[in-house]
């Protein structure tokens, strides 16, 4: 369902080029080497924002948000605030939340259900497919004023997979399959358990972190290494025996995909190292799961998994959290956080995994409250100069990746630094390549 | 599936009888501070023995939504909350805090529980009372790490067979659409 933009192409300026920096110096990944700067330098940042956010196919909401004409939902592209809305016809399509007059939010609810999008500064109004059908005093602009070339910019490529809606200002970004890559492969152990696919129950869990994006992202794509330290109370409370896992399950068995695309995802293969919910984990036909998804992808992704696709949107299956890590300056984050369900699962189901979700991640779950931790802490020592500009170690499971046999693509041992080198790798190369936007310098 | 918090109106009128209400104003308020004071020692076991068996312990999420559509701006039951627990759930976070492994709060956060805006009311049941309060909770972490929480909390209350008071329903509704703090590692 891409969406094309309809609208005259809107009036432009010459386009004021900006300085660049070569990241590669920053990293060193044949030799598992990263320097902190690339967390805290503002300059850096506003060069994620141009090329890393900018052309890439970024998360903006799940289809079950949209079920009428009219319902919409804001959030935000890298810094950029963004409307979804659904039309008249029924597409989806997503704008700058910006006023092409001045600038201004002109929607500043986070979901609800309309037919405009009115500015309420100078009173110009778009409707859903974000054209200007309304400016006061029109009367006053000149004659080659032309409303059609100020409709509300749209994104240049809306696109689903399996429920989740994705977008990138990018034309030249390739389809989001592709640009998904392997890892649909991955995310369908999540999204495609029921042949009705799944939904996002009401309520978006919205944080702030301190803390620069890429650790979060880097850390759900790469990092089971942390649970069982970081994580250590949690696992105590939901042992059986409430001392704290065997040593089996802490050391347990699993694999890591790391995606040339930057995506990554984790998982334990140990049949006992899983953190499901009870109520949930006996409403599965694991035996139907088996036929549909395949023995490799139920024993493993769809474990206690965890993932990342890149750049920032990330997700737990046995939890049925999805979130999108939206960065908020070189130190801050926020987080906005669904509950996703399979659409088949009896309401009792559906409340058990909401319930069990809540109080496991979300801002006071007990594996995510010492998540934010981590990163606050991480990220203050960024602040010094000797600390700040250290390198960090990312050489756990070096020389250990191939492709294993059962799980498509480069996988490693479940306790790997690999798919943060392949994230850092692509966040290299996207900070490296001149963006679509900046091929028309004069 | 949770139910419906209670309905506060009962409290937009003025007091009539001022005698009537003494004694149980000053035991909720009294029940309230003392409340705080176990939260803010992190007596977490102590403070749940001030709960019913039957306890509801909810935090909807507040969304900003059109003026027209506000009655949908707080989060309904069964929707994604911020808390949505029993005791027993609520028992399970504490043990958490008890493993001696919660990093989170080691070492432990400084808190202030501050309570006011007391208003009670009869409760729908014979022997209940509805209590609505506002909380202002101050978070200190660390060296400089400060987070405030602020918001009205709806209670039900009802006495155990020796007469003391326990609460068996709260709603808490916090007065922010972005939780403003990297968590909640405390209770409200």
């Amino acid at each position: 369902m891409t969406s094309t933009p309809a609208l005259p192409e809107a009036p432009r300026l010459a386009r004021v080029p900006e300085p660049a920096v070569d990241v590669g110096a920053y990293l060193d990944l044949d030799r598992g080497l990263v320097d902190r700067r690339i967390l805290s330098d503002q300059a850096l940042y506003r060069q994620e924002l141009r090329r890393v956010f900018a052309p890439s196919w970024l998360f903006l909401a799940h289809e079950s948000q949209f079920r009428k004409p009219g319902d919409f939902f804001t959030t935000y592209m890298g810094e950029d605030p963004v409307i979804v809305a659904m039309g008249r016809d029924r597409k989806l399509r997503a704008f700058l939340n910006a006023c092409r007059h001045r600038g201004m939010r002109v929607c500043r609810a986070d979901t609800g259900a309309t037919k405009a999008f009115t500015c309420s500064y100078h009173g110009w109004s778009y409707d859903l497919a974000g054209e200007l059908v309304n400016v006061p005093n029109g009367e006053d602009y000149p004659a080659h004023f032309d409303r059609r070339e100020w409709g509300l910019t749209q994104v240049a490529q809306l696109d689903t997979y399996k429920g989740l809606v994705f977008a990138t200002w990018n034309p030249e970004a390739p389809p989001l399959v592709e640009a998904l890559g392997g890892m649909a492969w991955y995310m369908d152990a999540m999204l495609d358990r029921d042949p009705e696919g799944t939904e996002a129950l009401d309520g978006v869990h919205k944080w702030v972190l301190e803390g620069n994006w890429k650790l979060a992202a880097e850390q759900f794509a790469s990092d089971w290494y942390h649970v069982n330290i970081s994580h250590a109370s949690a696992l105590m409370v939901m042992s059986p025996s409430g001392k704290g896992p065997k040593a089996e399950i802490v050391q347990t068995p699993g694999r890591q995909y790391t995606d040339p695309l930057g995506h990554g995802a984790g998982f334990p293969t140990h049949p006992k190292s899983r953190f499901d919910d009870r109520v949930v984990h006996g409403y599965y036909d694991y035996g139907a799961l088996r036929e549909r998804l395949g023995d490799a992808r139920v024993e493993g992704p769809m474990t206690t998994g965890h993932a990342t696709v890149f750049p920032n949107f990330s997700y737990l299956p046995v939890f049925g959290s999805i979130r999108v890590w939206h960065p908020k300056g070189p130190d801050r984050i926020e987080v906005h956080a669904w509950t996703i369900v399979d659409r088949s699962m009896p309401d009792e189901v559906k409340d058990a995994q909401r319930l069990y979700n809540l109080r496991t991640f979300g801002p006071s779950g007990i594996f995510e409250q010492d998540d934010g931790e981590n990163w606050s802490e991480c990220q203050s020592t960024a602040r010094g100069f000797m600390a700040g500009s250290m390198a960090l170690n990312y050489q756990m499971g070096m020389g250990l990746q191939a492709e294993d046999g059962v799980h498509p693509g480069t996988t490693g041992r479940l306790y790997s630094d690999g798919a943060a080198r392949g994230f850092y790798a692509r966040w290299r190369d996207l900070m490296n390549t001149p963006a679509w936007h900046e091929k028309d310098t004069p | 599936m949770t139910t419906h918090p209670p309905e506060p109106a009962v409290m937009d009128t003025a007091p009539v009888s001022i005698d009537s209400e003494i004694r149980i104003h000053f035991e909720v308020q009294r029940l309230y501070a003392y409340e705080a004071r176990l939260l803010d020692q992190h007596r977490y076991a102590d403070w749940l023995e001030l709960f019913t068996e039957d306890l509801h312990y909810w935090a909807p999420v507040r969304t900003n939504r059109l003026r027209r559509q506000q009655s949908l701006a707080d989060g309904a039951p069964g929707e994604v909350g911020i808390f949505d627990e029993t005791k027993a759930s609520l028992a399970w976070r504490i043990r958490r805090f008890d493993s001696g492994m919660a990093w989170a709060e080691d070492p432990p956060s400084r808190t202030r529980h501050l309570i006011t805006n007391v208003l009670v009311a009869p409760g729908d049941e014979p022997g209940e009372h509805i209590a609505e309060s506002a909380f202002l909770c101050y978070r200190n972490r660390l060296e400089r790490e400060v987070d405030l929480y602020a918001g009205c909390r709806t209670d039900v209350l009802r006495r155990d067979p020796d007469g003391m008071l326990l609460i068996a329903r709260r709603t808490i509704l916090l007065d922010q659409n972005v939780l403003l703090a990297k968590n909640i590692s405390t209770f409200l």
